[in-house]
């Protein structure tokens, strides 16, 4: 449709004005507040306080190493996963169900996947009941309230995410250039390494910063099943709001949860305005 | 000249078929043991769940605070979704049909809360509210979800249209139609599919979200997510359960429903990933 400037002013009227009142400004109320002083000054002393604890410095090294964990184990699962339903499945109802099967979890609350793992994992739970009963422990494990529990608990959420990003990139892999590698004798596992995985490194690369940033900025997760034990980072600034009463605390540890998330958005950027260059 | 498959070819397509079956078993376990321990006999909870028993169910429906929150969280995903259809596609619109300076900025502010954290989101709206006062009400609860769901109602519009034929457009234009009557005799008909499973999508990431309505209701006022995420710090049992298996219930409801609308297969790699092309 042609729209002329004026439509385009009218369209965008109502989106902008809402996002400007109900994102935009609360997002630079919050970035004021991080600078506010009690008596309405201007201070950094809230990111001095927050920049240089060590108890802060903890919680964050220890998201991103988290975060770290996360993106691992999601590759490692995620990858395998997406190939086989784009190559090696070949039945589209088939297809079709595994679709269902990703998708389904992430139209689950983060609370009832956690909760989910508290039953396989807790001290009465799947796991520990399945090995008291083939007698190779005697007392239940402590597999819960860890950060390995966090670990999967988050790959479980974001891996959805890390497959549909996979496939997404090697649905378009040009198969012809595969099969002109398998023509001219390469191995299937070859193929793959010379061929399929470098062409799919695009998707690899931008699913992995996605997980690591929802990882990053992740509540629900490390809360149910740290049981206390973890400090993260988003734990922290719900702590500002909830039990120490920190709002300018909080509100600077956000604004570091931002930048690092921004700093993120900004390499998976590049990144994809790289590979644009490179493609053209 | 092609290699035939030796074992050790075959042996690798059989291990990712494996792993694969691992990991989508990984993918469902959690949801199928909690929806099966949400039929125990037992008072607390106990894998394998022993007996059968509607009674958990029946439990909630007659807790009021539970049926409540069922309702709060109905209404408020029923309200976020509408505005953001009245918000998400006018903006897919002009992002889809016309390129102007600033229109890739813009359609990545619109876009980005789908990256931000949204906790900071949630305290964001907590300080705004707080000052503006109306915090801890439907209301606040209300914009953070709208500015949470309209960019699944931008993308999937987005996708929609740039897979569209202009020319229908044109030739309705040609033909003497106004943009108004072009995009509601011939636009809208064309792209419902898309505009369905987005309105759908943006429904449940309302339903299911925790970090904006945490910060954002009270302990009488909540979203059933919210409400789970309280009760969890306080008792584990079979009711918890119940409660968690209705919401998977509802998930199960909606991949179906966008499975019917657009294709399942197509919805979730347009939806949730990332990558623009």
């Amino acid at each position: 449709m042609r729209l002329t400037p004026v439509n385009t002013a009218v369209l965008l009227l109502g989106p902008i004005a809402f996002f400007v009142l109900f994102f935009v400004a609360p997002f630079a109320l919050l970035i004021g507040e991080s600078f506010a002083r009690p008596d309405g000054g201007m201070t950094l002393a809230n990111y001095v306080a927050v920049l240089t604890d060590g108890y802060y410095w903890k919680a964050l090294l220890n998201t991103l190493l988290i975060s770290f964990w996360v993106t691992v184990v999601c590759f490692v699962l995620g990858y395998p996963l997406a190939y086989f339903i784009v190559f090696h499945v070949p039945s589209a109802w088939v297809r079709r169900g595994i679709y269902v099967l990703l998708v389904t979890p992430l139209f689950t609350s983060n609370i009832v996947r956690a909760f989910g793992w508290i039953v396989i994992l807790g001290r009465r739970g799947m796991v520990n009941s399945s090995l008291i009963a083939i007698g190779l422990i005697e007392a239940p494990l402590d597999l819960l309230y860890s950060k390995t529990a966090i670990v999967i608990g988050l790959a479980y959420i974001l891996l959805p995410v890390m497959t549909l990003s996979v496939c997404s990139v090697l649905q378009t892999v040009d198969r012809s250039l595969i099969e002109a590698a398998r023509d001219l004798g390469a191995r299937p596992s070859r193929a793959f390494l010379a061929v399929t995985f470098p062409l799919s490194l695009p998707g690899v690369v931008a699913g992995s910063i996605i997980v690591f940033a929802l990882s990053v900025s992740a509540y629900v997760i490390p809360s149910i099943l740290s049981g206390g034990r973890e400090m993260v980072t988003p734990i922290l600034i719900f702590q500002q709001y909830t039990a120490t009463f920190r709002p300018d605390i909080g509100a600077a540890l956000s604004v570091v949860l931002l930048v690092v998330t921004l700093l993120l958005i900004g390499a998976y950027l590049f990144f994809l305005e790289r590979r644009l260059r490179v493609a053209v | 000249m092609r290699v035939s498959l030796n074992l050790a070819d075959r042996l690798g397509r059989l291990s990712i078929a494996g792993i694969s079956c691992l990991v989508l078993v990984f993918l469902a376990l959690p949801l199928v043991v909690v929806v099966a321990i949400s039929f125990t006999q037992t008072a607390y909870l106990k894998f394998p769940p022993q007996g059968f028993t509607w009674h958990w169910y029946w439990k909630v429906v007659s807790d009021p605070t539970f049926v409540e929150a069922f309702v709060v969280s109905s209404q408020l995903a029923a309200a976020a979704t509408a505005t953001a259809l009245l918000l998400g596609m006018p903006a897919a619109l002009v992002f889809a049909r016309r390129n102007f300076r600033g229109a890739r900025a813009l359609s990545a502010v619109f876009l980005s809360p789908l990256v931000l954290p949204t906790i900071v989101l949630g305290v964001a709206i907590l300080q705004y509210a707080s000052a503006l006062g109306f915090a801890r009400s439907f209301w606040a609860l209300y914009v953070g979800h709208v500015v949470l769901v309209t960019p699944y109602v931008i993308r999937t519009s987005i996708a929609s249209l740039s897979g569209m034929d202009p020319a229908l457009e044109e030739a309705a234009q040609d033909l003497g139609a106004t943009r108004v009557q072009t995009f509601f005799l011939i636009t809208l008909p064309q792209i419902k599919p898309g505009v369905i499973a987005g309105a759908l999508f943006a429904f449940i990431n309302s339903w299911i979200n925790v970090e904006v309505s945490i910060f954002n209701s009270t302990a009488q006022f909540v979203t059933i997510p919210v409400k789970l995420f309280n009760y969890i710090q306080f008792n584990i049992d079979p009711t918890l359960a119940a409660v968690s298996a209705l919401t998977i219930y509802i998930a199960i409801l909606v991949v179906v429903a966008i499975d019917l609308a657009v294709g399942i297969e197509k919805a979730a790699v347009n939806t949730t990933t990332n990558a623009r092309s």
